[in-house]
């Protein structure tokens, strides 16, 4: 293929014929002059003082202030687990792929984080030393990206198997460093708000829901008539009520369900219907990955003389996860987004301290600014998501190589 | 350890391996699809079932490794009698290998991981003696250049191949074959028969459910014709090709020939 300039290229393929050149000096017309209108109103009318002065409130709630070294240094932590892992499983050669230390998608991935980082703390006019905490927490991950994809060959592969094993430890840690315990001071979850309570719902809800929900749907497809039917009622149940319902359910009965202790606060127990509520819908999910499965597969493992559980666990279940990931990702998306109903029931997340912000007289009628700021958090987080699902879902696809002989 | 298989393993040439008697079977919207089968096979045996669609005959291989049940009769497989004990179902299943006409490879697993998953696993021995032996075995079928692809990148021929070779690494005594060449194009029916037929000579018991009337005469010892449920005839292949003693082998042979 020839390759064009790039003005010809986008000749081709906006002003192809007369209609098409039409419509898209339509679009951009109108995109420019929405776009102008933000640009100005976020320049000039918007005061982002209300932001600027609750930075702090909006990331963390009522988080001691004494207190808050722990989830920097949660943050950085957690940036260089992410700068290892990706480089590990990017930059490091495959059977079938050369090496390549940052391919093309890695490079824009790059861009757009040092950009974020950048441009973000500056447009929110936060303090000089907490924009300089984020650039360094960046450019850290982005080192730790860089060297892991350098020299990560020269780490043994019996070692590079357990490198994954890093998040459940980070995740246990970042419970302790956020709660406290082993030494630190407490902190109890009713401190815990905005964007950090948010995370940590979401999080907590999406790594329990996951195994719940999988086990859930293999019992719906269960041989056992007791199993098939109790996770046919539960799923049913749980789909047929709506979250906020289920919520202020659970705030009012969840401590004579749940062993003493598991739920001691409203906290816990929000996040405890988080992810009973989600695992029924990725329970639906992972069934239609597993429906997707031909049955000769689960009869060719069983015939080698695996047992049922290895048959799941080696042959069916990474080929229906596989199946079902884009559906379980979307759960995941909306289950961060459905941790804004926390707010209704008095739990201070991102909504719930927006809201008090907004409710403050000092800040009366900067709600434009306040759900702006919310709104592009919650998309980071929400693309972040969409994005690593992709590339997992690249990486598991073994008929996706260069040279694939037919 | 011994198991019950191993119990028998000293068992003289000719031995029985198979044993089913009186099997029936009804699947569950009522159709009687077994109507009392008995079938011997011994030691060193390969017995090709034929028979028309719909005649029972994948049936009834299914039912050798506990794939499909039955409701009456019984089947003894290699001194294991198959019940309702689960444990006894896996202990079979070790020692019979099945081929599939779907060949129903793994395609999330390379072709060597294809063959080693089930002997690392369930026999539990260590990966690199496994994994020579599944590289030997895969020359044996003339694919070990395709080892390390998945099985989506493989022929048909190759997939089948690759399968038989699968159900070999797990050193079986018995293998079936269900319509091995049945879904393949026909270029290929030819390189997956010649293994088969290697797989005879070396003397496996064999069970081959095959539409392939050549590989019937020159590897079967017994051909086995089978139609609503039930054995017809079973007979050496000369006489039941040249000769056969019944009006529906005469009708099933006139309608293939």
């Amino acid at each position: 293929m020839v390759r064009q300039g790039p003005l010809r290229h986008l000749r081709r393929e906006l002003f192809a014929s007369r209609l098409d050149g039409l419509i898209s000096v339509g679009l951009i017309t109108a995109m420019a002059f929405l776009g102008l209108a933000l640009l100005r109103w976020a320049v000039v009318q918007a005061q982002w003082a209300v932001i600027q002065a609750n930075s702090t409130l909006l990331a963390v709630g009522r988080y001691p202030l004494d207190q808050q070294w722990r989830l920097w240094l949660l943050t950085t932590l957690l940036a260089l687990a992410s700068g290892l892992s990706w480089g590990l499983l990017r930059g490091l050669p495959r059977p079938d792929h050369p090496l390549r230390l940052w391919p093309r998608h890695d490079r824009i991935a790059v861009v757009l984080l040092v950009g974020l980082a950048v441009v973000l703390p500056l447009l929110l006019q936060l303090s000089l030393n907490i924009q300089m905490r984020w650039w360094c927490i960046t450019g850290l991950l982005v080192l730790c990206r860089w060297a892991a994809g350098r020299w990560g060959q020269a780490i043994p592969r019996p070692w590079r198997r357990w490198v994954p094993v890093i998040w459940p430890l980070l995740y246990g840690a970042g419970l302790v460093l956020i709660s406290g315990g082993l030494g630190l001071v407490r902190v109890a979850p009713s401190a815990w708000g905005g964007l950090l309570l948010t995370l940590l719902q979401a999080s907590f809800a999406i790594l329990l829901c996951f195994p719940l929900g999988v086990g859930l749907a293999l019992g719906r497809r269960s041989a056992l008539p007791l199993l098939r039917w109790g996770s046919v009622l539960y799923i049913e149940f749980i789909r047929g009520a709506p979250l906020i319902t289920l919520l202020f359910l659970g705030q009012n009965i969840l401590g004579f369900l749940l062993p003493g202790g598991l739920a001691p606060d409203r906290v816990w127990r929000a996040a405890w219907i988080l992810t009973f509520f989600a695992a029924a819908y990725v329970a639906e999910a992972v069934r239609s990955g597993l429906a997707a499965i031909p049955a000769g597969q689960l009869e060719a493992a069983r015939s080698l003389g695996l047992p049922l559980p290895q048959a799941l666990i080696h042959v069916v279940l990474p080929q229906a996860l596989k199946v079902a990931l884009p559906a379980i990702v979307g759960q995941f998306i909306s289950l961060l987004q459905d941790t804004t109903l926390l707010s209704l029931i008095g739990l201070l997340d991102l909504l719930g301290t927006a809201r008090t912000v907004m409710a403050n007289p000092a800040y009366l009628g900067k709600n434009a600014e306040v759900y702006l700021v919310l709104a592009v958090l919650f998309w980071c987080c929400c693309a972040a998501l969409g994005l690593g699902s992709r590339a997992l879902e690249t990486r598991l696809n073994p008929n996706h190589q260069p040279a694939a002989s037919r | 350890m011994t198991s019950p298989a191993a119990a028998t393993s000293t068992t003289i040439a000719g031995a029985v391996m198979i044993e089913a008697q009186g099997v029936e079977k009804w699947y569950g919207n009522g159709y009687h699809a077994l109507r009392g089968v008995d079938l011997t096979v011994h030691q060193g045996e390969v017995v090709v079932i034929m028979g028309p669609s719909g005649s029972g005959k994948s049936t009834f291989l299914r039912t050798f490794n506990g794939l499909e049940e039955f409701q009456h009769g019984t089947i003894t497989v290699d001194g294991i009698t198959l019940g309702d004990d689960l444990r006894q179902i896996d202990a079979i299943r070790r020692e019979v290998g099945m081929v599939f006409q779907q060949f129903n490879l793994f395609p999330h697993l390379t072709v060597l991981e294809n063959l080693t998953l089930a002997p690392i696993k369930v026999r539990q021995r260590p990966q690199h003696q496994v994994e020579s032996q599944a590289l030997e075995l895969l020359e044996r079928v003339g694919i070990h250049e395709q080892a390390h692809k998945y099985p989506g990148q493989l022929s048909g021929g190759q997939q089948q191949r690759v399968a038989i070779a699968r159900s070999l690494c797990m050193e079986p005594r018995i293998m079936l074959f269900d319509e091995p060449t049945s879904a393949l194009d026909p270029e290929m029916v030819q390189e997956v028969l010649e293994v088969m037929r290697e797989l005879a000579k070396e003397g496996m018991t064999m069970v081959v459910v095959t539409h392939e009337v050549k590989f019937a005469r020159q590897v079967a010892s017994r051909v086995v014709l089978m139609a609503e449920g039930r054995v017809v005839e079973v007979a050496p292949p000369d006489q039941f090709f040249s000769n056969p003693q019944h009006e529906r082998s005469k009708q099933f042979l006139g309608q293939i020939a």
